[in-house]
């Protein structure tokens, strides 16, 4: 995005991606974001002309997933070469240069770019104790992210860390972690990429749209992209026929686990989480949990680690008690039940005793206003 | 005497400042320490075991099955869980394909810039690298055509002056000493490796559904059905694919990895005397080839002291301790180092306050701890387990260590360094590629018999488990020995600790004053440029840091943290 | 424990038209569409097996949550629109001599008086109570929109509620709520249906045929409240 860039393509071209691939990868981009098949002529009219943006990669209170999730970029594989044609000026996972080199090249793109470059930020913020939890070249990941986040065209979180607090914000939070939102409140054009870790073919799909349109996609109310997060699991789910059929998993390896039923006697949460798991899959679209074999864990909602959890469980335990809301609403009910019984049962008897024996007047009459004696 | 301080270290996973002095072009004394700190232990208390291993899988992305692994083996121990021979297969897949995948990552994107100089390739000749290549391995694409366009490639994108991830990183260095045809190869198989790395990880897409952080693992076994006759479980489909995966890698690992080794390893011999570190070794063992507690591994146990090959004793955990000298923790009176079993970790920041410049290294100066095993500082890793294979005979690891030691005109004490370090990654990825497809045929066999089993589901249920329970789980991560014990009461989480391979090495200073490997490791490091260190890097490198790994808490008390927390 | 028996009456008892059509109609539908949505929402989150398919049980599940709702709107319509004992401040004690029949209805209901305030609709107890049901079902009804509002069909207007999920801590919080208020409906579906039955044997007044008929009978100087608001109901 700074002056004098070669086009996209030309920069592909010098790459030896041919046409061909990059009008099939313009397509397959169309397919992913949702758009109709005339989209991919605009996409690639688009990406022949655009800057080569700068991307600034930040790591805080992260475990890199996401960081590996965008090293598996390949589907298509020029995808990968788009990735690479955005100048990834600071990544502290991959970049060549360490400590002073590497913070001097943070500093120029905030210094020479500032409003221009895309920060990517991986990793929750802890605000707790002055920040101490999370320090790099002796400042604390807050500092980091109001600095390098204030001045980018936009920051893209990625992973539930970065988007919600996520494992390190979960119960009891320790740290005080929090997502970026949170944290720098009021940022331009932030948009969250959650799921643990972000599929990177929603982080290809979100940059191809933003060079394509100049403007970001529709979110939701968490920030999140809908073309990402806009549809439940569970009704794109492959398993979703055995599920109205009634057809389960009951246990691991059981027949119906083998048979590719419905996982959702297993805990499975594709009914409350929206994500796009099950259209673009996994690792060039091998496969994704659920097709595995496994429960989804719900692991693009915001708080999963404790909304979700237990992971094997159809709800969450009920808070104070810890078991499950329905064994804890049978007992409550039957217990109501059974008091009354007993109630109805005493009253019937001693009515009865008393018809037995002589009448006898014990109640005077009350005064007006219902009080007795 | 100079002070070098590099933050971040880059090209690692995770947050690692290493301070330094430097005098007469030499490390004097070095100081490791991690600024990042999370405490997913605390989160797991009062959580379902059977959800732990998801937790502490988040632990790290990069050692994504490493955690899992370790977790549902300390809850199995503590439930009396036993996984069945297929989960046992499947396992052993997962985890051999994570050190392979894992092992090439880090040779290439993450260790070989300490090595090869990209902007030196710029001016190679691309038949002379062709010629070259050609002379160390058979690899199809190493033809002059193939070097003239990585070479083009290149220099795009200097010509855009936008190196992205390359620039401001210290070309040109005085310690590069590769020829301009040997960089040109070795940054074409960077990118190489970077696409085959993907390709291969299809494996764990298999067996987990995805990668990183799979997602198929089970206490008692592993989530994904093993059936010929579905589609919808690992069935012949599965197998083929996993075959020509394996097969693949084999062909990468003994074309390209290996080979350049060698060639790098050749051109930088005098690295086989720097970096020697701790000289202690700690092997947990991995890769079981039976079931149950007690299993035959295929990498042995072992511990092996002041590098000394003749003897290799059997671990036992009772030894490993934890001690906070110089760690931002505090333990209870009169308590210097604890059990894992019993450990407490209460953090309390004593550090500059941020913004800092320098940390005081003669105080706390890490959030990781110092563990010990029978009061000793270990190194961790493949150095470690090749070591301990090699003493203990091993018949694979023997002939790949001694085909690399043949060919580099060394004896085995070459092992003890930076280089020895780099070069057991290669040769232990050598021995896993080719066991691999033992397995994979085992699997193979496992299903035409029909056999389905792939959890222990007597166990699956809490109500199955006593009242309280306590296990250890232990695995041989990529980057060496991972334990996790746990503590489970009235079915919840009561206790969790890890004590994590990047914590063994990048530990501080202990009571005693001995250093942590990696500060071992730097003293009498060369370096020609106390501004641009290149030289510790390398050695730093060679351990493979993983810092998300290596800070991990419990606050085994239950104390609220920070609460005494110094101004 | 006094022994439960019909209080003895010192003033001739009138019949009252309590309960009009529109508020027995609702009552019958909620109490229906509670037990089937109990049921199919049982079943959902418990699935038997074959023999049930969700499609279906959902789709049942469905089509009772319609009628639940719009019998609970009708009811609240009828709460601004119905007699004077149908109206919403019958419900919430807001009016201070439905705050201070509070605590004579709990003296009552405990046994320490011996003959029940006169109250023709809900005592004020009862219609707090009432209340608390009325707010139950209001979070079911969001809830349950919440949940079918992200599956529904493209053209659906029901995906305007598509914003509650959010709002409510995400869905898998929302199906928890889901399950927790209809464990607390069908504990007070138990205790209201116990109650009725005793208090209209003890207060000998038809409060159990009211909710079929209408009609209570009441003593006549309760039928006059010091507050008429409108005109009071036919008497016979």
């Amino acid at each position: 995005m700074r002056e004098g860039r070669q086009g996209l393509l030309a920069e592909l071209e010098r790459r030896g991606v041919t046409r061909r691939e990059f009008i099939r990868f313009c397509g397959a981009m169309a397919a992913a974001l949702g758009l109709p098949g005339g989209a991919s002529a605009q996409i690639a009219g688009a990406l022949r002309t655009a800057p080569k943006p700068t991307l600034v990669w930040l790591e805080f209170q992260d475990c890199a997933g996401n960081t590996e999730s965008f090293l598996r970029a390949s589907r298509p594989t020029v995808a990968n070469l788009i990735l690479d044609t955005i100048s990834v000026d600071y990544h502290e996972t991959i970049m060549a240069a360490p400590g002073t080199q590497a913070e001097e090249a943070l500093a120029r793109v905030v210094a020479e770019s500032r409003g221009q470059y895309l920060a990517v930020v991986e990793g929750s913020i802890p605000l707790a104790d002055g920040g101490v939890y999370c320090c790099i070249a002796g400042r604390t990941a807050l500092d980091i992210a109001k600095r390098v986040c204030g001045g980018a065209a936009a920051t893209i979180a990625v992973g539930t860390c970065a988007t919600h607090g996520g494992i390190p914000g979960a119960a009891p939070n320790p740290t005080g972690a929090v997502g970026v939102g949170e944290a720098v409140p009021g940022l331009r054009n932030l948009i969250n990429l959650t799921a643990c870790p972000m599929n990177v073919e929603n982080l290809t799909a979100l940059i191809v749209y933003y060079l394509t349109f100049k403007q970001w996609p529709p979110l939701d109310a968490e920030r999140r992209p809908l073309f990402a997060h806009g549809k439940l699991l569970h009704d794109a789910c492959e398993r979703r026929a055995h599920f109205n059929a009634g057809e389960f998993a009951e246990a691991w390896g059981d027949e119906g686990h083998c048979n590719g039923y419905c996982l959702f006697k297993m805990g499975c949460k594709g009914p409350v989480t929206f994500y796009n798991c099950p259209t673009i899959r996994w690792n060039e679209g091998t496969s994704w949990p659920v097709q595995c074999g496994h429960g989804c864990i719900g692991c693009a909602e915001p708080r999963f680690w404790d909304r979700m959890t237990p992971f094997y469980g159809h709800l969450p335990l009920t808070p104070g008690i810890g078991a499950d809301i329905d064994r804890v609403g049978l007992a409550a009910t039957g217990l109501v039940a059974a008091g009354f019984a007993v109630h109805g049962v005493t009253s019937y008897v001693k009515r009865a005793a008393e018809r037995e024996l002589p009448a006898e007047k014990s109640v005077p009459p009350p005064d007006r206003k219902g009080n007795g004696p | 005497m100079t002070h070098v301080v590099v933050d971040p270290i880059t090209r690692i996973e995770g947050h690692l400042r290493i301070e330094a002095e430097v005098e007469g072009g030499r490390v004097r004394d070095a100081w490791s320490s991690a600024p990042m700190f999370r405490g997913i232990e605390l989160v797991l208390q009062g959580r379902d075991p059977r959800d732990a291993w998801a937790f502490t899988q988040r632990i790290c992305g990069v050692c994504t099955t490493v955690h899992a692994i370790a977790s549902i083996r300390a809850v199995e121990a503590a439930i009396g869980a036993v996984p069945p021979p297929n989960a046992r297969l499947l396992r052993n897949l997962v985890m051999a394909t994570h050190c392979v995948q894992d092992h090439v990552i880090h040779f290439y994107h993450l260790h070989a810039l300490d090595w090869v100089d990209l902007v030196s390739a710029l001016s190679a000749d691309p038949a002379r690298a062709a010629t070259l290549a050609q002379s160390i391995s058979d690899w199809p694409l190493s033809s002059p055509k193939y070097f003239a366009g990585v070479r083009a490639r290149l220099r795009a994108l200097a010509e855009s002056k936008q190196l992205g991830p390359f620039a401001n990183a210290y070309w040109g260095h005085p310690a590069y000493r590769l020829p301009p045809e040997a960089n040109l190869m070795a940054v074409a198989h960077y990118l190489e490796a970077l696409d085959w790395q993907r390709e291969f990880i299809r494996v764990h897409a298999i067996l987990g559904g995805k990668n990183p952080h799979l997602q198929s693992f089970l206490v008692g076994g592993m989530a994904t059905p093993v059936d010929p006759d579905r589609a919808a479980s690992l069935n012949a489909g599965s197998i083929a694919a996993m075959r020509k995966l394996v097969a693949s890698a084999r062909e990468f690992v003994s074309k390209v990895y290996l080979p350049d080794l060698l060639a790098v390893a050749a051109a930088y011999l005098d690295w086989a005397g720097h970096g020697a570190g701790v000289g202690n070794y700690l092997v947990y063992g991995e890769y079981p080839e039976a079931d149950g507690p007690n299993a035959p591994l295929y990498l042995p146990a072992g511990v092996i002291r002041g590098r000394d090959l003749s003897k290799v004793e059997r671990p036992d955990p009772a030894k490993i301790t934890e001690e906070v000298e110089h760690a931002w923790y505090a333990y209870p009176a009169g308590a210097r180092a604890l059990n894992p079993s019993e450990g407490v970790t209460r953090p309390v920041y004593s550090g500059p306050r941020p913004p800092y410049e320098r940390l005081d290294t003669s105080a706390k100066y890490s959030w990781l701890k110092s563990p010990r095993y029978d009061g000793l500082p270990m190194e961790v890793g493949p150095l470690a387990r090749v070591l301990v294979a090699y003493a203990s005979r091993h018949e694979a690891v023997r002939k790949a260590v001694d085909g690399v030691l043949q060919r580099l005109k060394v004896g085995p004490e070459a092992l003890f360094s930076t280089l020895g370090r780099t070069a057991a990654r290669a040769v232990e990825t050598l021995v896993l590629v080719d066991k691999m497809g033992e397995w994979v045929e085992a699997l193979a066999d496992a299903m035409a018999r029909r056999d389905r089993r792939i959890c222990d589901t007597a166990r699956w249920d809490p109500a199955s488990w006593p009242a309280r329970a306590s296990g250890a789980g232990f695995h041989e991560a990529p980057r060496g020995a991972l334990g996790h014990w746990v503590r489970i009461e009235d079915r919840r989480i009561a206790n969790y600790q890890c004590v994590v391979p990047t914590t063994w090495n990048a530990g501080p200073r202990d009571a005693a004053g001995h250093r942590g490997p990696y500060e071992e490791a730097l003293v009498a490091t060369p370096i020609a440029d106390p501004a641009r260190p290149l030289e510790l890097l390398r050695t730093v490198h060679s351990f493979d840091p993983c810092l998300a790994c290596g800070v991990h808490v419990v606050d085994a008390r239950g104390r609220a943290l920070g609460e005494a927390l110094e101004t | 424990m006094r022994p439960l028996r019909p209080i003895e009456r010192s003033t001739e008892l009138a019949r009252v038209y309590v309960w009009e059509w529109p508020v027995r109609v609702a009552h019958w539908v909620i109490v229906g569409a509670i037990l089937v949505l109990s049921a199919t929402g049982y079943v959902v989150a418990h699935p038997p097996g074959r023999w049930a398919p969700l499609g279906t049980v959902k789709a049942v599940h469905s089509y009772a949550a319609i009628a639940l709702t719009l019998a609970f709107a009708s009811r609240v319509a009828w709460m601004f629109i119905g007699n004077r004992w149908a109206q919403w401040d019958q419900l919430l004690p807001v009016r201070r001599e439905r705050w201070r029949g509070l605590g004579p209805t709990l003296e009552w209901y405990l046994f320490v008086l011996r003959k029940p305030p006169g109250y023709v609709g809900h005592n004020p107890l009862a219609g707090a109570i009432y209340t608390l049901v009325f707010l139950i079902e209001l979070l079911m009804i969001t809830t349950g929109f919440a949940m079918y509002s992200v599956s529904a069909p493209y053209w659906s207007p029901m995906h305007a509620f598509g914003f509650l999920g959010p709002l409510l801590g995400g869905l898998q919080t929302a199906r928890w709520l889901h399950h927790a208020g209809m464990w607390l409906l069908l504990g007070f579906m138990v205790h209201h249906v116990y109650s009725a039955v005793l208090m209209s044997q003890v207060e000998a007044n038809a409060t159990m045929e009211s909710i079929f008929s209408g009609y209570k009978f009441v003593p006549e100087e309760d039928v006059v409240s010091p507050r008429v608001r409108r005109a009071t109901p036919p008497s016979p």
